[in-house]
């Protein structure tokens, strides 16, 4: 099954792992220039940030994607990027909690009645829509994917808080379980207290 | 009311005409038919029908793309149009073959050495057409606002406001940005695509829900509907970058965002190497395809021995470009040297390439060609000012005819005339020297200037 393959793809990476702050911090490295990096509370042990970076195929490091956690902060001047959504533009941050997947969708003003948050199983994601057309996102959710399980319309629940649009979904018994196969798999890790990284045996 | 709809056409003209008037831009092709045979007058190209023809020729072989490493020398009097017959070639090849251009003398900087500018400039001048994966962000254009600072100085602030038919998004906008944007004249209601990692706009057409603004309208506008679903969506796009892009983007030092600042200093030659070994491989993949371009060095003759021994070499590699070379040069000194050889190019050189020549044009062309920049730099002149124009062009110079134009219609402006005429054409030639006339005028009144070299020569006579 699909959990099968990401529990061996992440055995089979090289790891690296690290304490810092009070959060065990891994690195992975898999074959074809993938990278993934993550942070673990070390007391409850919840992921509190995933992100990934692939090479682009022209070659050159991409930059960081961020799964979980909140996006990449950018200090570059607005001329070396020629183009970005403005600082008062929607964005979207990922959370995981005990219990459940959850989306923040900040900078967002307008009232709960104007947005629908569906389930499409077709396309293996979630749709945000809202009635004033001003908005509209469709939010994959790689941890479904993973464990091969197809998003349901009654385990999404949103409310709207301060600009925020947050949208929870039920985490299934699935993705517990090979969130809990993986902890253990990082647990194995030597860890240190020094700053390391896998070494890029492919350059 | 006829009046008020002429101030009108006025200004949408003003706010449309953003490109600024240049040597060449009245200039849009080669001006060939299917047969490659040359029209007198067309595409803003005049006479030159040999050289034309040759230049149709070349082009023929650089879009077969089979033949690397040749080069054509373009070589005849100032002002005989060499540079126009290349800048046609750029034109006639489209965008999506890179054409690089450069003068001889922009190679001595103090950032590089001269052979690692010129690698840099056969590296930019060949393409690799490949498919890559990028952001794009493609939608209807709700608004473009562009504030300049109050102070009047500092970078332009643009914010661009675009929708689907689900979503609408506010951009902020860097300063290429903005510049692209009105280069491409994207305006409210246009239907774009914009490449977020290279800023690179493509208009799709203007949105059917604006099919009724006749204004906006011209008559090759194509509908389309506005796009659906988010604004930013990861495509497959097939598009051209060149060696040196890769180069860049590849040395680890600079990244990505040295190619837009244009600092990329010097790259090392295992990046090179390594460059070229795996776009080989993406060949033989069938990933990727070599787009061979064009590189133009005018005023060649500016390059000295080294350059010319390295370009001997680099003209060898399978993935040379075609290098079009110009000068205006006879038999001259080759730079570096003490040598005498023709247009400043050493024989061995000369020899690997072909030579192109234009002749100085006749009173009928000039005639033209003075019309044609009179059209481009918005000019109503009458028939006998025109004559007097070219008689003055035959006489000096078509460059210093060319000055004339714009002055004289100052001139004519000055004086409320819808017209130039001839007074006016005479007002600017006793206005402005041209150059014999200035000789003339030095050696006239040679010993009144300070540092004059005859005052030198007379006191070390004495000595």
């Amino acid at each position: 099954m699909a959990d099968e393959q990401w529990l061996e793809m992440i055995q089979k990476a090289e790891k690296k792992c690290l304490i810092q702050d009070g959060k065990r911090k891994v690195h992975y490295l898999f074959s074809p220039g993938e990278e993934m990096v993550e942070e673990y509370n070390c007391e409850t042990d919840v992921l509190i940030r995933r992100a990934w970076r692939k090479k682009s195929s022209l070659g050159g490091e991409g930059q960081w994607d961020v799964e979980i956690g909140d996006p990449e902060e950018h200090f570059l001047n607005i001329d070396q990027v020629l183009i970005k959504e403005s600082s008062s533009a929607p964005f979207v941050s990922r959370r995981i909690t005990k219990t459940s997947l959850e989306w923040r969708i900040r900078n967002l003003p307008y009232p709960l009645s104007v947005y629908s948050v569906t389930a499409e199983p077709d396309s293996k994601c979630i749709t945000v829509r809202t009635t004033n057309k001003k908005y509209f996102k469709r939010l994959a959710i790689p941890d479904l994917e993973r464990v091969g399980l197809l998003p349901e319309q009654d385990k999404i629940q949103f409310t709207h808080n301060h600009n925020t649009l947050i949208i929870s979904y039920q985490k299934p018994q699935k993705v517990y379980g090979l969130e809990k196969k993986i902890l253990q798999e990082i647990k194995k890790i030597k860890t240190s207290k020094e700053d390391v990284q896998c070494t890029k045996s492919n350059r | 009311m006829a009046a008020a709809a002429a101030v009108k056409v006025q200004e949408v003209r003003e706010v449309t005409r953003i490109e600024r008037i240049g040597a060449h831009s009245h200039i849009r092709g080669l001006g060939l038919d299917d047969g490659l045979e040359p029209r007198h007058v067309s595409q803003g190209m005049v006479g030159q029908l040999t050289a034309r023809r040759a230049a149709g020729v070349v082009l023929e072989m650089i879009k077969e793309g089979k033949i690397a490493g040749r080069a054509i020398l373009l070589a005849g009097q100032p002002g005989t149009g060499k540079t126009a017959i290349a800048m046609a070639m750029a034109q006639a090849l489209g965008i999506d073959t890179p054409f690089t251009s450069m003068a001889g003398s922009e190679i001595y900087s103090l950032e590089m050495s001269k052979t690692e500018a010129l690698t840099q400039a056969i590296r930019k001048s060949i393409g690799v057409r490949i498919k890559e994966e990028t952001e794009i962000i493609e939608g209807e254009v709700v608004e473009i606002q562009v504030d300049r600072p109050a102070t009047g100085v500092g970078a332009k602030v643009g914010k661009l406001t675009l929708k689907t038919t689900e979503m609408e998004t506010i951009y902020d906008l860097g300063n290429k940005m903005i510049e692209s944007l009105m280069k491409e004249k994207v305006q409210a209601g246009d239907v774009v695509t914009i490449d977020k990692a290279t800023g690179k706009i493509s208009r799709l057409g203007r949105s059917f829900t604006r099919a009724r603004d006749y204004d906006a309208t011209g008559p090759q506008t194509r509908f389309v509907q506005c796009p659906e679903g988010e604004l930013q969506k990861r495509k497959e796009v097939v598009h051209t970058v060149t060696l040196h892009e890769i180069d860049v983007i590849n040395s680890r030092t600079h990244g990505f965002l040295a190619l837009f600042s244009g600092d990329t200093g010097e790259i090392k030659a295992e990046v090179r190497e390594q460059i070229n070994a795996k776009v080989a491989e993406w060949r033989e993949e069938g990933k990727a395809e070599i787009v061979p371009g064009v590189l133009f060095i005018d005023e060649v003759h500016m390059l000295d021995i080294e350059c010319f021994s390295f370009l001997n070499r680099a003209l060898e590699n399978e993935m040379a470009p075609v290098v079009i070379m110009a000068t205006n040069r006879g038999i001259t000194r080759i730079r570096g040297t003490n040598y005498k050889s023709p247009h400043g190019i050493p024989i061995d050189l000369l020899d690997r390439m072909v030579i192109v020549s234009t002749s100085p044009y006749q009173e009928k062309d000039l005639k033209e060609i003075l019309k044609i920049r009179c059209e481009e730099e918005d000019c109503e002149m009458s028939d006998d000012a025109l004559t007097v124009l070219t008689r003055i062009a035959l006489e000096t110079s078509l460059r210093y005819a060319i000055q004339l134009i714009t002055t004289a219609s100052l001139v004519c402006r000055k004086r409320k005339g819808n017209e130039v005429n001839i007074e006016d054409v005479k007002r600017v030639y006793s206005l402005f020297l041209d150059e014999s006339r200035s000789t003339q005028f030095l050696k006239e009144y040679q010993d009144e200037f300070m540092f004059n070299e005859m005052e030198e020569e007379l006191m070390e006579g004495a000595a």
